[in-house]
């Protein structure tokens, strides 16, 4: 701390620090990692990716201690959600170019923060970015939010606001860079990251649900459900003698020229599919929609050949098994509680190599293996926090992916 | 148009320059190819996996066969079987292919096996083989012989092969991604050029004894982690702990330990044997060994050197008060306390104020206060406006 640092009030801004950490636990490690430099260039406090706090000091003076400590959380929010990596891959995917691209990210990161860090302890402060002043939805992620506005009237208000390169990925005058020092490198960032999201997993009841989930899955990112869905079916229906494989059963082509050698041939085996869908009226028109894409979309991975993908639709008593004639036209019957042991029942009579069940859950589930391999996709279901619901698992035999 | 010129035209297109530049995952896959363990690197297809290979080749000077398993037969792999004049008395032999009888009279080389992802199932079952056991056909490959492997993200495989699990087990998994920056200054005509790491004889006894001593303490505290098959479909085919894992990061701390790397290396390769959460704890108990140990702090607490930064200085403060805790008398008490004010120094005073608070509720009742104590008023005053 150099220069101005005589006119930082230290005391205010690590009191506030020392209050962050009082009113939020679990942030302890982060927000004892920032290194704080005295910045009077930066128009409030903002953060770089290398951990780096810069404070304007005119900016503590002015503001209450108790919304200093809410400014040390919303940055530290920045630097754990990763916001200016999400950043630069949000805009090296999307192309973006222009000054204001770096201001948009920065007020959907913001979005993100603000609605749930806010609160408990912690004063909402004057003047910051809610989903609501946007007119959009609370709870979401910053990629959400980006394609729903543009800078505009709403947005004037924030042309000022600036949480630095950390939140937003754009280089900043005040920034001391790489090899400045006391930055953090990527494996002590990790570190950092990892060891809150080990103290929020390590008491849950204390962090807000938005917390909960970044701990879930700060080190796991849920891929999309559609691709994962795509390999489990595949790789079911690859192995058990099944899909595209090398046999002795065939003489092989290029045996001719190699008299005394055996070899084997490459033999197709489309494998059969049978899909099981769960048409209670616990899940919706919409789930069924995305579900009945899928079945089109797993039936043109495994070959697309109709008459090895059958489809039951099921609630408490199966429907009949039909081959699907139309990508989408599969009649779908049912609408009352679900058995999908009937279902599976009745998928099995069709000899399948793979039964793929979508379903919510809700349902008791055949006591042993079936003959086949079976993937579950599972419709997410938002379960009410103050409800003491717990879905039936899945058994182990079958491979469970979450979709939505 | 006269072939001389165009050879005049590509000789400027190939005359290309390097610069030194750092390359983590370059060095990770250098450190986990001498520490003799199969490596798969995870990657799209075109973002320089052989290139890198290449230069692996060089530096460790093995001549270098690539074999694209998605062209091959499982035969190239497992053997042709050859029948004999009597088969009854000297059996089928399982006949290798050239390029493996060409690898096994050399001794030595690095065999890379790309788009294992897109071959076959039977064909990567014999692969799986040749990976994990060096056999081809009736031909087994020289120690001397290092093997690589290649393929596609689960999302992009065209296919349905996936890694099972067991098979998953005994990889070092390496993601192999592309910096922006790189390739746009190397289609300029300047690519990077990395300095490998390189083993120091010297430390070779130190390195066992760390990577040793790093795995047991972890698993002796956290007897779960020794074995956790992979449950959620995101983190199938990847790394997990088991026996062998850990066995294998045992050797990766001892070959990035005798090669003084950095952590960043040494990260990518501790979460590519055991996976992310038991690679991350393992390392972060790596950077709690480096910490300063409270036991010797309280015993010379004028000479103490605390970490710069805020969260690790917590973590040392806290263990001294721990310490104390443990095992309280006014000497050691008072230790403490100068530890306690050493840490004003050039340090943000909030993070004393919790360790001192923990320290004072320690105090008997006949034990003065300690010297010193004045300067941890500031911090105390800072306590005051927070709460």
């Amino acid at each position: 701390m150099s220069g101005s640092a005589e006119r930082l009030d230290t005391e205010k801004l690590y009191a506030a620090r020392l209050f962050a950490v009082r009113a939020r636990p679990y942030l302890a490690s982060a927000l004892f990692a920032l290194h704080v430099v005295a910045s009077p260039r930066t128009p409030t406090m903002a953060v770089d990716r290398y951990w780096r706090c810069y404070v304007s000091p005119d900016f503590v003076a002015r503001t209450p201690m108790e919304e200093l400590a809410g400014v040390w959380v919303h940055e530290v929010s920045h630097l754990l959600r990763d916001h200016h990596g999400r950043g630069d891959r949000y805009v090296a995917r999307h192309e973006l170019t222009g000054p204001g691209v770096r201001l948009m990210l920065n007020i959907a990161a913001d979005c993100e923060i603000n609605d749930d860090v806010y609160g408990d302890g912690l004063r909402f402060p004057a003047g910051a970015v809610h989903p609501a002043t946007l007119r959009l939805p609370p709870n979401e992620l910053m990629e959400d939010y980006l394609p729903r506005f543009r800078l505009g009237p709403f947005t004037d208000g924030y042309a000022w606001l600036d949480c630095g390169s950390g939140a937003d990925g754009g280089e900043r005058p005040w920034d001391l860079g790489p090899d400045g020092a006391h930055g953090l490198t990527e494996h002590e960032r990790d570190a950092v990251r990892f060891r809150v999201a080990q103290a929020i997993n390590g008491r849950p009841g204390d962090a807000p649900r938005g917390w909960r989930r970044w701990a879930e899955e700060a080190f796991h990112p849920p891929q999309p459900w559609r691709e994962l869905l795509g390999a489990a079916v595949r790789a079911a229906s690859a192995s058990a003698g099944a899909g595209d494989d090398y046999t002795y059963r065939k003489p092989a082509r290029r045996g001719a020229a190699l008299p005394r050698v055996v070899l084997p041939a490459l033999r197709r085996n489309p494998p059969r599919v049978c899909v099981v869908i769960d048409t209670s009226g616990s899940v919706s028109d919409e789930e069924l929609g995305i579900a009945l894409l899928e079945v089109a979309a797993i039936g043109r991975a495994v070959g697309g050949r109709r008459e090895l993908l059958g489809v039951v639709s099921c609630d408490a008593a199966a429907g009949v098994a039909v081959p699907i004639c139309r990508g989408e036209g599969i009649p779908l019957i049912g609408g009352g509680g679900t058995d999908l042991r009937a279902g599976f029942a009745s998928a099995l009579r069709t000899r399948p190599d793979v039964i793929v069940a979508l379903t919510d859950g809700w349902t008791p589930w055949p006591g042993s293996p079936p003959p086949c391999r079976t993937v579950v996709g599972l419709f997410r279901r938002r379960v009410r926090e103050d409800l003491d619901h717990t879905v039936p698992c899945p058994p182990e035999w079958a491979r469970v992916v979450k979709i939505g | 148009m006269t072939l001389d010129i165009a050879a005049e035209l590509l000789g400027l297109l190939a005359d290309t320059t390097t610069e030194e530049r750092p390359n983590a995952q370059l060095e990770a896959l250098t450190l986990a190819v001498a520490a003799d363990l199969p490596v798969l690197l995870w990657g799209e297809p075109g973002i320089g996996k052989t290139a890198a290979l290449h230069q692996l080749a060089e530096s460790l000077d093995l001549p270098l066969t690539t074999v694209i398993a998605s062209v091959h037969e499982p035969t190239d792999f497992s053997g042709l079987p050859v029948i004999g004049a009597d088969p009854a008395v000297h059996g089928v032999p399982m006949a290798p292919p050239d390029w493996a009888v060409r690898l096994a009279e050399a001794g030595r080389g690095l065999l890379f096996l790309d788009e294992l992802s897109t071959a076959p199932p039977a064909v990567q079952a014999a692969l799986l083989r040749l990976v994990l056991e060096r056999r081809v056909g009736a031909l087994t490959l020289p120690p001397g012989v290092r093997i690589v492997a290649a393929a596609n993200p689960r999302g992009s495989a065209a296919d349905g092969w996936e890694l099972s699990a067991p098979l998953a087990n005994r990889f070092v998994h390496l993601r192999w991604t592309y910096e922006h920056d790189v390739v746009v200054r190397g289609l300029g005509g300047t690519w990077p050029r990395t300095t490998l790491p390189r083993l120091d004889p010297g430390r070779l006894t130190e390195a066992v004894a760390h990577g040793r001593r790093a795995v047991c303490e972890l698993l002796t505290a956290r007897p779960k982690l020794v074995h956790q098959l992979p449950k959620s479909e995101t983190q199938r085919g990847g790394a997990w702990p088991s026996p062998r894992t850990w066995d294998m990061a045992v050797r990766m701390i001892a070959f990035a330990t005798a090669a003084g790397t950095s952590r960043e290396v040494l990260s990518m390769l501790v979460r590519g044997v055991v996976g992310d959460g038991p690679g991350l704890e393992l390392l972060a108990l790596l950077d709690r060994m480096e910490l300063p140990d409270p036991e010797e702090l309280l015993a010379d607490p004028g000479a103490a050197a605390l970490p710069e930064r805020g969260d690790l200085r917590q973590v040392v403060l806290e263990g001294v008060v721990e310490a104390v805790r443990r095992n309280a008398d006014r000497a050691r008490w008072e230790a403490a306390w100068m530890i306690l004010v050493r840490a004003l120094d050039g340090g943000a005073p909030d993070l004393v104020v919790v360790p001192a608070g923990n320290l004072a509720e320690l105090r008997r009742d006949d034990w003065p206060l300690p010297a010193g104590l004045e300067r941890l008023a500031g911090a105390m005053h800072v306590a005051r406006r927070a709460a």
